[in-house]
């Protein structure tokens, strides 16, 4: 590596130096605790694959170049320098994560390795080693925020010809669209992602509560958060951001993504106007009287998977288990559930990296608690775990059936106008 | 005068005092006295010479400088965090607490994560962390003016138990560290603090024991460590020799040197989540 990239990378390193990273870098006292937490160790249990282990490539580096042992005595800590090598153990670790957190909350001082993991993208962006496909879908999310105008008549055709499907979930609400858009001053504005199913069914919600809402010409998913690209992340949501302020909705509801939920609801600071998820809306559609489901539609029992990012780093736990609760009295929890759930292993953009067989092996895990639980049906709120768990269920012929939370409520809503 | 014929004397004297003595406190005080008079009446040489000034230079200056590197070092780490930018979001996990602060608190001090994951380990973490707050108001013990034990006892907080709470969880510390992904993660450091500390709590251990196990007390009785504090304190920088007497005085400057070394490291090693794993748990908590 040269010097002057090797300089560019440290000084990329030292921007990436908050509080909390020289914390979390500072007092590891690799107790191991975290070793077991971690889903990817469970299915191969290789040092790399810890989050401790995953850390101390950007704790062995911040000894060699921010702390006086690494100077005097490098031999102590095991210190490693920025060349090629120890940017490919970069990139094993910080891709190997899925940035479920749920070492975090084993560690005893609470270290954060998906923020560590953020100096070890950031190196690799540094090093021009990022996976090519989250930068390309970066920037694909970041021009369509400049050219959204352009494609609008045609995206406002196809959402159009969804309108039969919406209908025939749930009736429009007289003298409104079926799938408004533009809406300003609307109460909600609800952000999708670009296939359909997660237009749909929540479209049909949102009807059925005589929501006065408008969906946003953008997706919610944001790809720079899994790239660990600081800069590329807040363009991105800044889209949505700027919709909502040009619309001047009351709130903003976010399709079941995790980690677009996590972003816009808590890395965005402050606005005239709330974030929520649409499972947060729905619990509290049902909860006010404004839309009624029917319970059994469901046949068989039904499992709920906790998104990572919505539950243990979002705080959405009771909501989806209150609408369950309303569709069905055959739930069973997976165990362990909540906040301490296994991540399925389709989280930090494994899913958009393709990376099959390894997700695959590292969603062995969740594979096993989904046969345990002996569910017919599992249900989850966000979009990579439910292509995740599809795989999963396929590949460890589970003979489950995979939906959306969303979903399955759209199909039980019942009593309209009532 | 011939070492030898002083030490041969000492010994006579504290035979002589034990035998003629009618009780066991005497018999030490008169040992003691004879062992000190013999101890300053040799005239050193060569590396005996070279022992006594860098014993002198552990024992007093030395101590000095530690605390002050390890004040100095604690604060530039300190600052070091202060100065740094705050996080731009908040990187707590949920369920949310109603009390973060007191969620944190309960965190730092009670480890309920490592209680439920790993209880053995818990139990020796619980036990080696009360035991270090009993060793710190143990040494407080022994400054001129406080008195937590008796002024007459000869025993020191917890009369030698303390000494074993942290000797005994340092061991599984060390030990835990030999197999399994535990080796893996462990670096050459993680083995040197422990060993470091070990060294201290043996020899700590071997004081204490030896003032509250044996019929007669350690050589040196809290009442010396007292006069030995003493001259720390009124930075009279005198030599510890005139008030710490016998030939264990070896054990007690190897005490003193590694916890010296210790305190200076402390600010540089992961010992400093004694300052920061409360501040840690509170970024998790709100």
């Amino acid at each position: 590596m040269e010097t002057a990239t090797q300089e560019a990378l440290k000084k990329l390193f030292e921007s990436k130096l908050n509080k909390a990273m020289r914390l979390y870098l500072d007092t590891c006292a690799h107790c191991g605790l975290c070793v077991e937490a971690c889903h990817v160790y469970q299915a191969m249990p290789e040092t790399k694959y810890t989050p401790v282990g995953r850390a101390e490539v950007v704790r062995k580096l911040f000894k060699r170049y921010f702390k006086v042992q690494g100077k005097i005595a490098p031999w102590l800590g095991e210190v490693i320098e920025l060349d090629d090598k120890s940017v490919d153990m970069a990139y094993e670790a910080a891709f190997s994560c899925t940035g479920c957190r749920r070492c975090v909350t084993v560690c005893p001082f609470g270290i954060d390795t998906q923020q560590v993991m953020n100096i070890a993208k950031l190196l690799l962006i540094g090093a021009e080693k990022q996976p090519q496909i989250l930068s390309m879908l970066s920037d694909m999310s970041i021009a369509k925020g400049e050219t959204w105008k352009e494609t609008a008549d045609d995206y406002i055709a196809a959402l159009n010809n969804l309108a039969p499907e919406v209908e025939a979930l749930a009736p429009t609400p007289p003298g409104r669209p079926t799938i408004p858009i533009d809406v300003e001053n609307a109460n909600v504005l609800y952000v999708g992602l670009s296939g359909k199913h997660s237009i749909v069914p929540a479209a049909a919600i949102l009807n059925a509560a005589r929501e006065n809402w408008t969906i946003s010409h953008f997706e919610a998913v944001n790809f720079a958060a899994w790239l660990g690209d600081g800069e590329k992340q807040r363009l991105i949501a800044k889209r949505i951001i700027m919709e909502a302020e040009r619309l001047k909705v009351k709130e903003v509801a976010v399709v079941e993504c995790g980690t677009a939920t996590r972003v816009l609801k808590f890395m965005t600071g402050s606005h005239p106007f709330k974030i929520v998820s649409i499972v947060e809306l729905i619990a509290r559609y049902i909860e006010q009287g404004r839309i009624k489901v029917k319970s059994g539609t469901i046949s068989g029992t039904l499992t709920y998977h906790d998104p990572c990012q919505l539950g243990r780093n979002g705080g959405v736990m009771e909501e989806p288990r209150y609408i369950i609760g309303k569709l069905t009295d055959k739930f069973v929890e997976l165990t362990p559930n909540k906040e301490a759930n296994w991540c399925c292993g389709g989280g930090g953009g494994l899913i958009s990296l393709g990376e099959h067989e390894f997700r695959m092996k590292t969603g062995k895990v969740k594979a096993d608690q989904m046969r345990a639980s002996k569910a017919d049906t599992i249900c989850t709120a966000c979009e990579n775990c439910h292509t995740q768990l599809t795989e999963l269920n396929e590949h460890y012929e589970l003979g489950m059936k995979v939906e959306s939370l969303t979903n399955l409520v759209a199909h039980a809503l019942t009593g309209f106008g009532a | 005068m011939d070492p030898q014929a002083v030490s041969q004397g000492a010994a006579n004297a504290v035979s002589a005092a034990s035998a003629v003595a009618g009780n066991e406190q005497a018999a030490a005080s008169g040992a003691v006295q004879a062992v000190s008079a013999a101890s300053q009446a040799v005239v050193h040489t060569g590396f005996a010479l070279f022992l006594d000034k860098l014993y002198y230079f552990i024992m007093v200056p030395l101590v000095y400088i530690s605390i002050i590197v390890m004040i100095v070092g604690i604060v530039a780490k300190i600052m070091s965090i202060v100065r740094a930018p705050i996080p731009a979001f908040s990187l707590k996990t949920y369920p949310a607490k109603k009390r973060p602060f007191l969620a944190a608190l309960a965190d730092t001090f009670g480890m309920p994560m490592i209680r439920k994951e790993k209880p053995l380990f818990w139990f020796f973490l619980m036990m080696f962390h009360i035991g270090i707050f009993f060793l710190f108001f143990g040494h407080l013990d022994l400054f001129p003016g406080v008195n937590l034990m008796p002024p007459q006892s000869r025993h020191m907080i917890g009369a030698g138990a303390v000494g074993l709470s942290v000797t005994i969880p340092t061991f599984y510390f060390l030990f835990r560290r030999f197999k399994g992904q535990e080796r893996h993660i462990s670096v050459p450091s993680d083995y040197l603090l422990l060993l470091l500390l070990l060294f201290i709590f043996l020899l700590g251990d071997m004081i204490s024991w030896g003032n509250s196990w044996t019929a007669h007390g350690f050589v040196m009785t809290k009442a010396d460590f007292k006069n030995y504090f003493g001259i720390l304190k009124s930075f009279s920088f005198a030599d510890p020799r005139t008030v710490l007497h016998g030939s264990h005085y070896h054990f007690v400057v190897a005490h003193v040197f590694l916890a010296e070394l210790f305190m200076m490291i402390l600010p540089f090693t992961k010992i400093v989540h004694t300052f920061f794993s409360l501040p840690l748990n509170l970024l998790r908590r709100r």
